[in-house]
């Protein structure tokens, strides 16, 4: 996978969690995964497909996923219920939206599935093929791995 | 006895959701992310602006904005929503009332579409994620406040 995929998903997150959660955070060291990988518990989930495809995960604990959507709503939610789920996926579509205007700009034409969240444990997710590339993203709430899976349209 | 009167008035600006004659002005917010359309109703009722209606996509948006207009002061629009999509649903409202006041809300990266809007007659665009303040401006520059 082009190293220059994944440059404006982890500078979108480190911005967008950066504003949204006002606090710090930082950005871990990115690691590369080409078999079947386990995900964390909350997955969002976006579709790329056009000059470009593939899929971004944005992966947390359920513990991160709750801290999250509590500070984004400022509030503590007592359960994943629909307004934790729609905090999440309102955080994958504003990540996503700020990196897809950079890709754009670089010249790479595609489009995007709304974002799908999964939620549950023991996970899996494989991808034929295509090598993910793994940013660890620390905040205050917990670890969030943005998890990209990219390629040049065959 | 203490009144009122006795106390230094810390801040004497009014509410920039209320209208001159002091009642709300009236908001429609449609959007389907729940997320969103809570994060705007706290920002504006905060304001004393009301929020007197929520829709989840473009469709119920325009049938609630004909069933409660001339109760409506502004509506903010999303830009991606299923069923029909917030141009569309601009376009329709625009049609119904041509001084309906219209902001949209746009994720980044939808520049086209929100000149599109623009031109289509909606009033001003916010893009997420959404700043209090931001948010703000733009509703009362609108209004005309």
């Amino acid at each position: 996978m082009r190293v220059e995929y994944i440059n404006p998903f982890v500078e979108a997150a480190y911005n967008i969690l950066t504003e949204v959660l006002g606090g710090e955070v930082n950005r871990g060291e990115l690691y590369l995964k080409s078999t079947s990988m386990p995900v964390m518990g909350v997955a969002a989930l976006v579709g790329l497909a056009g000059d470009v495809e593939g899929r971004v995960i944005f992966d947390m604990n359920m513990a991160t996923a709750m801290k999250i959507a509590s500070k984004m709503n400022n509030e503590e939610l007592a359960s994943f219920d629909d307004l934790a789920k729609a905090t999440i996926t309102e955080l994958a579509n504003l990540i996503t939206a700020q990196a897809v205007t950079k890709l754009h700009d670089l010249g790479f034409r595609f489009d995007l599935t709304p974002p799908a969240l999964f939620t549950g444990e023991n996970m899996e997710i494989s991808d034929h093929d295509v090598e993910a590339l793994i940013v660890p993203m620390t905040t205050d709430q917990g670890k969030v791995e943005v998890n990209v899976a990219i390629r040049d349209r065959m | 006895m203490i009144s009122k009167q006795d106390f230094p008035a810390i801040n004497e600006r009014p509410p920039e959701g209320l209208k001159p004659d002091g009642t709300p002005y009236k908001i429609l917010v449609v959007d389907d992310s729940m997320f969103v359309a809570k994060q705007i109703g706290q920002i504006l009722t905060s304001e004393g602006y009301e929020v007197v209606g929520t829709a989840g996509d473009g469709f119920e948006g325009v049938e609630k904005y004909k069933e409660m207009c001339p109760n409506v002061d502004l509506v903010t629009m999303d830009i991606t929503m299923p069923k029909m999509d917030g141009i569309t649903a601009l376009e329709q409202i625009i049609a119904f009332d041509k001084n309906a006041k219209v902001v949209m809300i746009s994720a980044l990266g939808k520049e086209e579409l929100v000149k599109k809007a623009l031109l289509l007659g909606a009033k001003n665009y916010i893009v997420k994620p959404l700043d209090r303040k931001k948010v703000l401006e733009r509703i009362s520059s609108v209004l005309g406040k």
